[in-house]
């Protein structure tokens, strides 16, 4: 079940509604005509759009980077990633609030409030997502079970993700089903893995020490550890603009009112994308029918939120913890190895312990998972990326409209994989090693900047019956303060970006 | 009355799930150099008790006792299922290693982490049995009861999604 197949019908208008249109007014640029919210679908279920985050969100930091400082400082310091999670499914509330009540995207919402914030995140996303470094983890473990250069792996994957993407009719619908069957295979693996060589104590102490609030040890505070503390908390679930990409993969799912907006398509099939509304849509606040079945599109995404985004976050990280401690236990030089910060030195002497403490099956899974990460994550990059830029190309970048969104989609996926194969052959894969704190400046502050912009959006474009609360608007804002300012703090304290 | 022939064909999603577990881990057993012997033991110790254990929870849905797709059900289930397969997995491993069968120390804190961990099985396994049912059930609808039964659970979705796609691109 897709959720497309879950959002309901767009139900019928009379053709008189354009002669007589109401409409509402938000920000700068055009309004927006008033049309109906479709029926809510149930809210238990399975997949949604939310699999695109999850894909995205987990990676590095939870298989990794936790991991690693759960080793470092003692599992007490795992409060942080609950808050840092935690803040992250409220963030995907209300990203999904403005998306689901408008069929725009957040990008779009920055242009109503303020066109240069739409186009600071424009630039930013090129500077930060166009570097292949992002493939090397999954593709280096690959090489470790299949013994092929990581960069073959890697270019392959890359031509591979152009051709399929090319070929499809509608992305979004594939890509869902794809990314959903892998990430239930990392589920149960990462399960039946943790399950064989993991034990109740390591399970007891990494899960109490989520609920150690305020441990922050003195090592911690060095300019040594806190930058990768910070980095860490900063790729707790989705980071840099991975939530923002996440608002155009609702409105291709047809959630809300995004129901009324046409859905991307592959360049083969580009010819047969309808045209695209030169704006959203807003549903009529006034009306309680249309307020209940807002209720019912509400208690869907928080299901996605809870279960799917918080839940399998959570569970992927513990898992992971607990592997990491139980390698450290079989061998400890994989602590060392973990604390030194070589992250494909470590990841190995994981696999190894794994091996020798159970049987060689088991340290090829752990690699085999680490590459369906790397899998998932280069997947649903690359289509949220092209996604998001071919969004604000062709509603903000002049004469843009010529082209069909289906087509700037595919010109920014190709132009990115293309970018990615010379930088593999020729370049710097994590990009050029004098910008590399920059980037990681960006990433962060990107993370508070969306919490402003969301804001904003929320309780300046919105009506007022749908607007947010001043609970989640306190979470939010505390958002912007705690990314802006452990990233200042971290630069003017230390003089580094985040590790 | 219950048909066990139709019931088998309806289970194929579920037991696949458990069968995937086994492949994998048997087929990495033997890729990194293990005696083929010990390779299929290790895919069958531990796939054999998860196609049992998938297939009765597909059983519970196909005979209504269950709501199809939901969570909360599967999560209660497999919190028992799971110990249990991994200490029969771990009981078949000890006797082809040792020779003689034996229960993993301390079996009661083993059950209880392996309950624990449950959960994140339980979310992959509902998982992915939906995204093969949607492949396969489609297939035996016209023969198969228990698979008209579970898909039909989910036709006023469908039926939504038909409707949606033909309203699309209208009123803009």
């Amino acid at each position: 079940m897709d959720v497309t197949s879950k959002t309901s019908e767009v139900p019928e208008e009379p053709a008189a509604a354009a002669v007589t249109e109401k409409v509402w007014k938000a920000g700068r640029l055009e309004p927006m005509p008033i049309r109906k919210l479709p029926d809510a679908p149930p809210s238990l279920h399975i997949l949604g759009p939310t699999v695109f985050l999850v894909a995205l969100g987990v990676g590095m930091g939870e298989s990794y980077m936790w991991p690693r400082l759960v080793l470092v400082f003692g599992p007490d310091i795992r409060w942080l990633f609950m808050v840092g999670v935690t803040l992250q499914a409220f963030v995907l509330l209300e990203m999904a609030r403005y998306a689901m009540a408008t069929g725009e995207s957040i990008f779009f919402g920055a242009a109503r409030i303020f066109k240069p914030l739409m186009w600071f995140f424009y630039a930013a996303a090129i500077l930060i997502y166009m570097w292949p470094g992002h493939l090397s983890a999954g593709a280096a473990a690959f090489e470790e079970i299949s013994g092929i250069p990581w960069q073959v792996t890697a270019c392959v994957a890359l031509v591979f993700v152009g051709v399929l993407f090319s070929l499809l009719s509608v992305i979004y619908n594939f890509l869902e089903k794809l990314l959903g069957l892998l990430i239930g295979l990392l589920v149960v693996g990462t399960s039946v893995i943790a399950a064989i060589v993991g034990n109740w104590d390591d399970l007891g102490r990494t899960l109490s020490g989520m609920f150690a609030f305020g441990y922050f040890p003195d090592d911690a505070m060095t300019s040594a550890w806190f930058p990768v503390v910070v980095g860490s908390i900063a790729f707790a679930g989705p980071s840099g603009m991975q939530q923002m990409w996440y608002t155009l993969q609702l409105r291709d799912s047809g959630a809300g009112m995004g129901a009324h907006i046409p859905k991307i398509r592959g360049l083969r099939a580009a010819n047969e994308a309808e045209s695209m509304p030169s704006r959203g849509f807003m549903f009529d606040t006034e009306d309680p029918a249309e307020m209940a079945k807002w209720k019912g599109w509400r208690k869907w995404v928080t299901f996605d939120a809870l279960l799917l985004f918080w839940g399998i976050t959570m569970l992927v990280t513990v898992s992971f913890t607990v592997l990491a401690m139980s390698a450290a236990r079989e061998n400890p030089n994989v602590a060392e190895l973990i604390e030194g910060g070589d992250r494909d030195a470590a990841l190995k002497a994981m696999s190894d312990a794994f091996a020798s403490a159970g049987s060689p099956i088991l340290g090829t899974l752990f690699f085999a998972f680490i590459a369906l990460i790397g899998l998932n994550a280069t997947l649903g990059l690359f289509d949220s990326f092209s996604r998001g830029q071919a969004d604000m190309t062709y509603y903000f970048v002049p004469g843009a409209k010529r082209f069909s969104m289906s087509r700037l989609y595919a010109g920014f996926l190709w132009g990115v994989i293309l970018f990615g194969i010379l930088i593999l052959l020729f370049g710097p894969a994590d990009g050029p090693a004098g910008i590399l704190d920059t980037l990681a400046f960006l990433s962060t502050f990107a993370m508070g900047a969306y919490c402003i912009v969301l804001l904003l959006t929320n309780n300046m474009l919105l009506p007022k019956k749908i607007r947010p609360g001043p609970v989640r608007n306190v979470i939010i804002g505390f958002g912007a303060v705690f990314y802006l300012g452990m990233l200042f703090y971290c630069l003017f304290r230390f003089g580094v970006a985040v590790g | 009355m219950t048909d066990l022939k139709q019931l088998a064909e309806y289970c194929v999603p579920a037991a696949s799930v458990g069968a995937a577990a086994g492949l994998i881990a048997g087929g990495l057993a033997a890729f990194v150099g293990q005696p083929a012997g010990w390779a299929v033991v290790t895919g069958l110790g531990l796939g054999v008790p998860l196609m049992l254990f998938g297939s009765g929870y597909a059983v519970l849905v196909a005979l209504g006792k269950v709501p199809a797709g939901v969570f909360a059900p599967a999560a209660v289930y497999w919190v028992i299922a799971f110990p249990l397969a991994l200490l029969v997995h771990s009981v078949v491993t000890a006797w082809v290693i040792t020779g003689s069968p034996g229960l993993p120390p301390e079996p009661w804190k083993f059950l209880a982490f392996r309950a624990l961990v449950s959960m994140g099985f339980a979310i992959g396994f509902l998982w992915m049995q939906e995204q093969i049912g949607r492949l396969w059930w489609p297939h035996i609808l016209d023969r198969n009861q228990y698979a008209r039964r579970v898909v039909e659970q989910y036709t006023h979705l469908a039926t939504a999604l038909a409707a949606r796609k033909a309203a699309t691109g209208r009123n803009r």
